[in-house]
This record gives C-alpha cells, structure tokens and sequence, in this order.
C-alpha cells in the first residue's frame, strides 16, 4: 500500500463513518425512520471514552464498551418519546435534540472542556502493541467495520430485520401481522445508536482528540447523505456511500478554493441521476459476467429491500 | 424596566426575521412539500445581495434594496428550476439532502465570492435613536418589526383578495385538482420559491445591520426558523409568526436572564417539548396524513 499517512488518514476517518452509517441503516434504510441526531450518538460514544479513560483513568477496552452501553440507555430515553414522531417531524426532532447535545457540549465547560474539547486521549493498546501510527489503526477499523457488517447482514436476514423493512413499507399491514410496531422501531433506533456510540469510540481512540464540532448536526445530515448516495437499504451502499463522500472532497480538491461549492453541486447530481444510489447502478452485463465484481448479489441485497 | 423595553424591541426585532424566514419555509413547505433546509442560507443570499448592491457596488439604498431584491427572486426561480423540478418525485429525505447540498454550494459560493471577513450592511435608519420611556431603542429595530407586520399584510392581501394568492392555495391545498381545473400549477409553484426567496431576502436586508454578516450565519438561522416553525404548527402561517417573534424573543430575554450560553437551548427545549406533546404547534396543521 504505497498511501501516505494523509490519505491512510482519511481512509480510516472514512471507515469509521462507514460504521456509524451501517448503523444509521438500521434506522433510515431499514425502518424508514428519519434520524437527523446520528452525530449525537457517535458524540456520545466518542465523549463517553475520552471522559472515562482521561478523567478516571479507565482502559479503552473497559471504557469502550460502557460508553457505547451508555449511549444505548439514552437512545432508549429519547426513543419512547420521539420515535411517536413520523416524517419530517421526527426529522426536526431529532435535529433539535442534535443541536441541544452540541450547547451542551460546547458549554459544560467542568466536564467537556468546552470548544476546547478533551485532548489527550490515551491510545488503544493490543496485547502490548500501541496502535498509534495510521496503518496499524486502519488493520483494527477494517476488523471492527467488517465484524460490524457481518452482523448488520446477520440481523437485516433475521426475521427482526424483516420485520423493520415491513415496518417501514408499511406500518398498519405489518402491526396486523403481529409485529410490534414501537418496539420494531425502538429496537432499530437503538441499534444504530449502539453502533454510532463504536464509530465514536473509535474516533476518539484514532483522533485522541475531540471536541463539539466533530459532532454537529451537520455530521448527521453528512452521514445520511453517505447512505442516501451509497443507496439506503443495503450495507455495501452504506461503505461505498461513507468511502465517496469523505474522499470526493479530496478528489475536488484541484478545482482549488470551488471545491466544497462543488462538492455540493456532486451530491446533488447523484441525488437526481443515481436515485437508487452507489449500490443501485446496474453495471454493464459484461462486467457482470466477468464476475469482477459480484454485482449481481449486490443487486439482489438492495433490490430485497426496495419496493 | 428601561431594560426591558429595549430587550422586548430588540427581541421582536430578531424575532420578526425569524419570522420571515419561516414565513418563506411555510410558504414553500406547504405549496411543494419540500422541508427546505436551504433556508438560512437563502436568508444569509439575502444579506449579501444587500452587501453587493449597497456596499461593493454603493448604490443609493432604495435602488440597491430593489437590486438586491430582484436578484433574489431570480434566485428563487433558479433554485425552482435546478432543485425542485428534477427532484419533485423523490423522497423526503432526498430532498432534504438536495436542499443541503445546495446550501452548501450556495455557502461556499458566496464564501468564494465575499470572503470570510464579516461585513457591516449599514441601514437607511443608521445612528437614529428614539428614546421611548427613558429606554434607547434603534430606530432599525423598530422599522424591522414594521417592514414584517407590512409584509405580512401584503401577503395577506395576495393570498386571500388576489386570484393568483387563491390559486397558490389551491395548489397547496390538492395539486392534481389544481391542475384539473385548470390551474398553471408549474408557474405558481415557481411563484411559491421566488416568494420565499423573497421573504428571505427581505429577512436578509432587515438583519445585516443587526448582526455582522458573514457566510456562515446561515445555519443558526435555519435553526431557529425550524423551531419557529415547529412551536408555532408545521404549515402554517399565523403559526411561523408567533413562532418567530417567541424563539427571538426567548432568544434575547433568555441570552439577558438566564445564560447567554444557554439561550439557545430554551427554543429548542420548547421546540422539542412541542413535538412531544403538540405536534401540530399552537397552530396545528389540519391534514394528518402530511408526514
């Protein structure tokens, strides 16, 4: 691998979006429900580490796993009364509750550091082995993003993850059928919090340094729009989307000082040609057969989901 | 008390930007069904049509407020024809993405072209004072709140005494009846952006001299017309008003009596608490089905 340590850099900022957006799947391409305070979970995984290992001292691999427990109970906490919330309403909701974690965070200034944030976070440590340089974290994301794509596909072929598709093709039909509507979509929130609070965690162990703004509702609206792009509904479209979107801002970048203003014009062009996404694209039969790609699967995985 | 009346101006100053700018959201949301999250940065064009009429090219301000207000209509059609044409049959949440991705080009385009040192927009009313029981109010202020509760009037006029404000209801109301009757139901959703754009650049105009402008003041402001929008009923007119006025008021009072660093959190507390117990705000929205 002949990338310099920038671009390993971004490689690794991209898989650990891609975690958080596997997650977000759950609750958007899954059940259909419009969370627009993704960032504030991957903040509350991300905070929950650095406060636990800098200020009690804790090991990561202690603080890790309590933190992401953490940010399940409040996910819990927010979803019974908000996920009562359909549509764009549940959209603003979840925005507000998005922005109130950034005040918080930003003004909490005893606990969070404030606009400073938490610095100082200690590296994580495999039997001995500190993984501080950019390419041995990488080695650990991919682990930790394939482990989680396994059992995202797992859960998407068990019958809770049918049951969060009906869900959201259809909420009367599938209450009829015996499924508990609320508990469904609980259940999805709280999965894609579950695996927000990891890529915040792994952040945070990456970055070793955090601060409010990592975690803006900007993020979350950045992270459904990786989905969106990827194609929602299926958990190749949720790495491809997290991969093009962190790195197409990079590709722009000989457009000079454009590039962002272009980056934006981009999003939208695959928005209104590529309205199924990365992960819908039908590819040409030849390559098809060529089998360099097993698009067909692919097809078959985003095609399930989609009505 | 002297105090207070300066923070009670003040507030209904902001607040009535506020409001235009749901306005803007309302209007848009309900002919179209777009939930805009463009709309700060239609607010902050506004600003900076205002810096590029009246300050890089020093128009006399009558002639620069039409300028800058002309550009934003054209904007508004633009906007209609690049965003809401090709996106119209898509889901939500593809248009919520679309619209912000626009506004982050229309972010770094004007960031491009104005950079991002802040810019003082001056007002007509610049260093006139009234003093109103021993209270220092601007006169800027003071004008805002009459410009929106005027625009608020023409808009009452256009949508209940003219043909074409009568059509844009009924397009809201059931666009495929619409068409059936016969409606140029293309032309009045087109009308619908350009009047938000409009209300915005209007917002735009009013709040240069109250704030400094810069490129990024358009998300805070989507933020709040959100709120405002939410707490006073998703859809509705009367509703993005009192919206308005109540989050700049709860703003400025909050900013003064509570915590300046936690001003923000009320609005959005009570937005949050609306959605929570009355989802369709004081105003509620009468269809259920919108969401």
């Amino acid at each position: 691998m002949l990338l310099t340590d920038y671009h390993l850099r971004l490689v690794n900022l991209a898989v650990i979006s891609a975690v958080a957006v596997i997650g977000l799947n759950f609750a958007f391409g899954y059940a259909g429900l419009i969370s627009l305070g993704h960032a504030a979970f991957v903040g509350m995984g991300a905070y929950g580490v650095a406060l636990l290992t800098t200020l009690l001292g804790w090991s990561s691999w202690l603080a890790l796993p309590v933190a992401v427990a953490g940010t399940a109970v409040v996910a819990i906490l927010i979803g019974v009364p908000l996920l009562r919330l359909k549509g764009h309403y549940l959209a603003l909701a979840t925005l507000g509750f998005n922005v109130s974690f950034s005040i918080v965070a930003a003004n909490w200034i005893e606990v969070t550091g404030g606009t400073n944030g938490i610095s100082r976070i200690p590296e994580l440590q495999i039997a001995g082995h500190a993984l501080s340089d950019e390419r041995s974290y990488l080695w650990f994301a991919l682990v930790v993003l394939a482990a989680s794509a396994i059992v995202a596909a797992l859960i998407h072929a068990s019958r809770h993850g049918r049951a969060m598709i009906a869900v959201r093709d259809d909420e009367t039909a599938s209450s009829m059928t015996g499924i508990d509507v609320r508990r469904v979509k609980l259940a999805a929130f709280v999965l894609s919090s579950v695996y927000a609070a990891v890529a915040g965690g792994l952040f945070a162990c990456h970055m070793r340094f955090i601060s409010p703004e990592d975690f803006g509702y900007a993020h979350s609206i950045t992270y459904l729009a990786m989905l969106v792009v990827g194609g929602e509904g299926s958990i190749v479209g949720a790495i491809l989307g997290a991969m093009l979107v962190t790195f197409l801002p990079e590709w722009l970048r000989f457009l000079g000082p454009a590039y962002l203003a272009f980056f934006g014009l981009f999003v939208l062009a695959i928005l209104i040609f590529l309205p199924s996404g990365l992960a819908g694209i039908r590819w040409p039969a030849r390559l098809r057969r060529n089998g360099r790609m097993n698009i067909p699967g692919l097809l078959a995985a985003s095609e399930e989901v989609r009505p | 008390m002297t105090d207070l009346i300066q923070l009670l101006i003040n507030g209904l100053a902001i607040g009535s930007v506020y409001a235009l700018a749901a306005i803007g959201f309302v209007i848009v949301y309900s002919a179209t069904g777009v939930v805009n999250f463009a709309a700060g940065q239609f607010v902050m064009f506004g600003t900076f049509a205002g810096v590029a009429m009246l300050l890089n090219a020093q128009l006399p301000w009558p002639v620069g407020y039409g300028a800058a207000l002309l550009a934003m209509a054209l904007f508004g059609a633009l906007f209609f024809a690049v965003l809401y044409l090709p996106l119209r049959a898509s889901p939500v949440v593809t248009i919520i993405i679309g619209t912000v991705a626009i506004g982050i080009t229309m972010q770094n385009a004007a960031l491009l072209a104005f950079g991002s040192w802040p810019f003082r927009l001056p007002s007509p009313l610049e260093g006139v004072n009234l003093t109103v029981a021993g209270a220092t109010i601007s006169a800027h202020a003071v004008a805002a709140v009459i410009v929106t509760a005027l625009m608020v009037a023409l808009l009452w006029l256009l949508f209940f005494r003219t043909s074409l404000g009568i059509g844009m209801r009924a397009v809201a109301q059931d666009i495929k009846a619409a068409r059936l009757m016969g409606l140029k139901v293309n032309r009045l959703l087109a009308l619908s952006w350009i009047l938000a754009a409009l209300l915005a650049g209007v917002a735009g105009l009013m709040l240069g001299p109250m704030w400094f402008a810069d490129t990024s003041m358009g998300d805070p402001i989507a933020l709040k017309a959100f709120a405002a929008t939410i707490i006073g009923g998703f859809g509705s007119l009367p509703g993005a008003i009192v919206g308005g006025l109540f989050v700049g008021l709860s703003e400025v009072l909050g900013a003064s009596y509570v915590s300046s660093a936690y001003k923000d959190l009320i609005s959005f507390g009570i937005m949050i608490l609306f959605l929570l117990v009355r989802p369709q705000g004081v105003f509620g929205e009468r269809v259920q089905d919108r969401g």
